[in-house]
């Protein structure tokens, strides 16, 4: 893919990957990607099983700093700030850079507590008060504040599985991220529940930039704008969603989109 | 040419065979499995049942009324004027021993405790002036009569326990001071108080020292040390550590906490700290388990949204490795607690007539108590152990209830 390309996908990148490279011991997962996030689309990255879309967008937020055995090279920027400086503080750059996973895991407090948790470590509400009001914010923008209202202080995790995994984008929203990562939200989930948590992303665009990982291509039609295709580690095409879907310039998309493998 | 399978006949002979063999199997394996529940809930049982039939007599003993003409008895004291010191000058024992001739006529000796003068000391004590009437006052019964009266004695105490009852001045009751004393030589007057505050201050101390220390370990082994040569070593030994046997700690810690350190010697603080090496690394192991446990998609979710790896360890994976924690921290605790072999090593197994005022004072402990108990030659203290046992026995039941307590309160929160 050549530069061109990467700047007619993108006018300002939120943040931007030059050959991002990653290993995994002596395995190389990512084959030098780069990419650049908008802040006013939803990035949706498809490909394969074990084609290094999830452990790419862990990089996005140094979530990989945690396999001991992992090495990530190249350069990732989040506004033009390299996120892997040693001046750049993990802690910080991860309430920066939100993150949802595949299964919903609300922590075992309660609804309160689980969006009150971010907040509270990051010093963002001044007292009880404005605590609730960031909880209630928090909720109500994960569409989730009417079905929970009256149980707030009930166990989280005794929410269905598509209400937690709400809880869950609740909680990252909750610490005013720029970036929102999701790594397979929907696939736990049945379809009712999906439909909701794509709605919510519908409803997030332009607030957050939100990249999504996600093996359903009928959902990356759906909720994204930009798609990027990964194979083997390699980023094979990126473009508007719709482009790639219609009209795939590289014969791998085309195959996969159609079926062909995956 | 491929060969044409044949449709599988389900209700063939062989097919029939099989599935009674199946079902004979499962039948098999089921009452194998009742058969081991039964045999170790009799086992149990039994244990339980001698336990109780020896060990509830230990609670209970021996006293005759006896009736004290104090007037008339060989006693030179001033009712006004009644202190320890002409107390002690009295010659309490002999008048006792005179008194209870005239009584019980002349095998008194053998009826009485030798202890029993202590009693009629301490009623006069009481009230000096039953010093001017006669007065009837029950003192414990010696060790045959005691045990004639409860259960079986020799013939001429059985002849006895039949001529005291039938006056009516002999009966049995609970006997308060075996939870209150502490040991002795007359096994009527021992008690099991010094040996049960030993082992609480011993307890105290190891679970001091070694839960703290315990998981600390286990959070740094699993959370922050690098997964190398060095750990695998470390881990390997604690593993060993954990299996060695508890004697070895005991010469351990007379080695370090005695000829090194010269700490008191037979007190509860060395013991604590003994049986704390011991109790470590089963915490330590417990602890690691329990942490491994705890799902790392909640790890993932606390660091996902910035918390540091110290907030992830201590506001998320602590809490729910706690329960775990806790029930290995028991186990290892109830361990030391029946443990008595290193103690023997650090010098906790004197005579010790009072309960330890504190951790450096010299003390035993319940399972030494019983040990040393069970080797005394009077017959009188084969009860006592059996009930030094049950008090033990109810401890240890008393801490795993705590400790079932403590995990479902925890557990709650998940």
């Amino acid at each position: 893919m050549t530069e061109e390309q990467i700047k007619l996908a993108i006018e300002n990148p939120k943040m931007s990957a030059r050959d991002v490279k990653v290993f995994y011991g002596e395995k190389q997962a990512i084959k030098g990607v780069s990419i650049d996030v908008g802040m006013d689309h939803v990035t949706a990255f498809i490909g394969p099983s074990g084609c290094g879309k999830s452990t790419f967008l862990r990089t996005l937020n140094r979530m990989n700093d945690t396999v001991a055995s992992a090495r990530v090279e190249g350069e990732i920027t989040l506004d033009g700030e390299n996120i892997y400086a040693p001046s750049m503080d993990v802690v910080q750059l991860r309430a920066r850079v939100g993150m949802v996973f595949q299964k919903p895991n609300p922590f075992p407090k309660s609804i309160y507590e689980n969006i009150a948790y971010g907040p509270r470590i990051h010093g963002l509400a001044a007292g009880k008060a404005d605590m609730d009001v960031i909880v209630e914010k928090s909720l109500r923008r994960a569409g989730l504040w009417d079905e929970v209202k009256d149980r707030l202080h009930d166990s989280g995790t005794a929410l269905s599985g598509g209400q937690q995994q709400r809880l869950c984008i609740g909680r990252a929203i909750a610490v005013e991220p720029e970036v929102i990562l999701m790594d397979e939200p929907c696939s736990a989930l049945d379809p009712i529940a999906t439909a909701k948590i794509e709605e919510l992303i519908h409803e997030l665009r332009g607030r957050y930039a939100i990249v999504i990982v996600t093996h359903n291509m009928q959902q990356a039609a759906r909720v994204s704008q930009r798609t990027a295709f990964f194979h083997l580690g390699d980023l094979v095409e990126y473009g508007v969603t719709s482009d790639i879907f219609t009209n795939p310039r590289q014969e791998r998309t085309k195959d996969y989109i159609t079926g062909r493998y995956g | 040419m491929t060969a044409v399978r044949n449709p599988t006949d389900w209700k063939s002979e062989a097919m029939r065979k099989r599935i009674a063999g199946r079902y004979a199997a499962e039948r098999r394996f089921k009452f194998a499995g009742l058969f081991a529940v039964v045999l170790s809930a009799s086992f149990l049982a039994f244990l339980l049942v001698t336990m109780m039939g020896n060990g509830l007599r230990g609670f209970t003993r021996t006293e005759i009324a006896l009736k004290v003409d104090f007037p008339a008895s060989p006693l030179l004291l001033d009712p006004k004027a009644i202190t320890d010191e002409a107390l002690a000058n009295a010659n309490l024992p002999m008048v006792t021993g005179t008194v209870a001739k005239t009584v019980l006529g002349e095998k008194a000796d053998d009826l009485l405790s030798p202890t029993a003068w202590i009693s009629i000391r301490d009623a006069i004590k009481a009230d000096p002036m039953i010093l001017s009437r006669t007065a009837t006052i029950s003192v414990p019964a010696s060790t045959g009569l005691d045990l004639a009266a409860k259960s079986k004695g020799s013939p001429e105490m059985e002849a006895e326990v039949a001529r005291l009852k039938q006056q009516g001045i002999l009966s049995t009751g609970f006997n308060m001071g075996f939870l209150t004393a502490s040991d002795g030589t007359d096994p009527t007057q021992v008690g099991i108080w010094g040996a049960f505050k030993g082992s609480l201050l011993t307890m105290l101390v190891t679970l001091i020292l070694s839960f703290p220390v315990g998981v600390a370990t286990a959070l740094y082994l699993e959370e922050y040390a690098a997964k190398n040569w060095w750990t695998d070593i470390i881990e390997v030994s604690i593993n060993n550590l954990a299996a060695v046997p508890s004697i070895i700690f005991g010469l351990l810690g007379l080695s370090i906490f005695l000829n090194l350190a010269h700490l008191p010697r037979s007190a509860a603080l060395v013991g604590g700290m003994t049986l704390a090496l011991m109790t470590m690394p089963v915490i330590v192991i417990a602890g690691r388990n329990a942490i491994k446990s705890v799902p790392p998609s909640i790890r993932d979710a606390a660091l996902g949204i910035g918390a540091s790896p110290v907030q992830v360890v201590f506001q998320h994976v602590l809490p729910l490795a706690l329960p775990g924690i806790l029930t290995g921290t028991i186990i290892g605790m109830a361990r030391a607690l029946g443990e008595t072999a290193p103690l023997l090593m650090i010098g906790m197994r004197a005579f010790i007539a009072t309960p330890p005022g504190g951790i450096t004072d010299p003390a035993t402990v319940l399972p030494v108590q019983i040990f040393l108990w069970s080797d005394e030659v009077s017959k009188g203290f084969v009860e006592k152990t059996s009930a030094a046992i049950i008090v033990l026995l109810a401890f240890l039941l008393a801490m795993n209830g705590l400790a079932i307590y403590l995990r479902n309160k925890f557990e709650t929160r998940w």
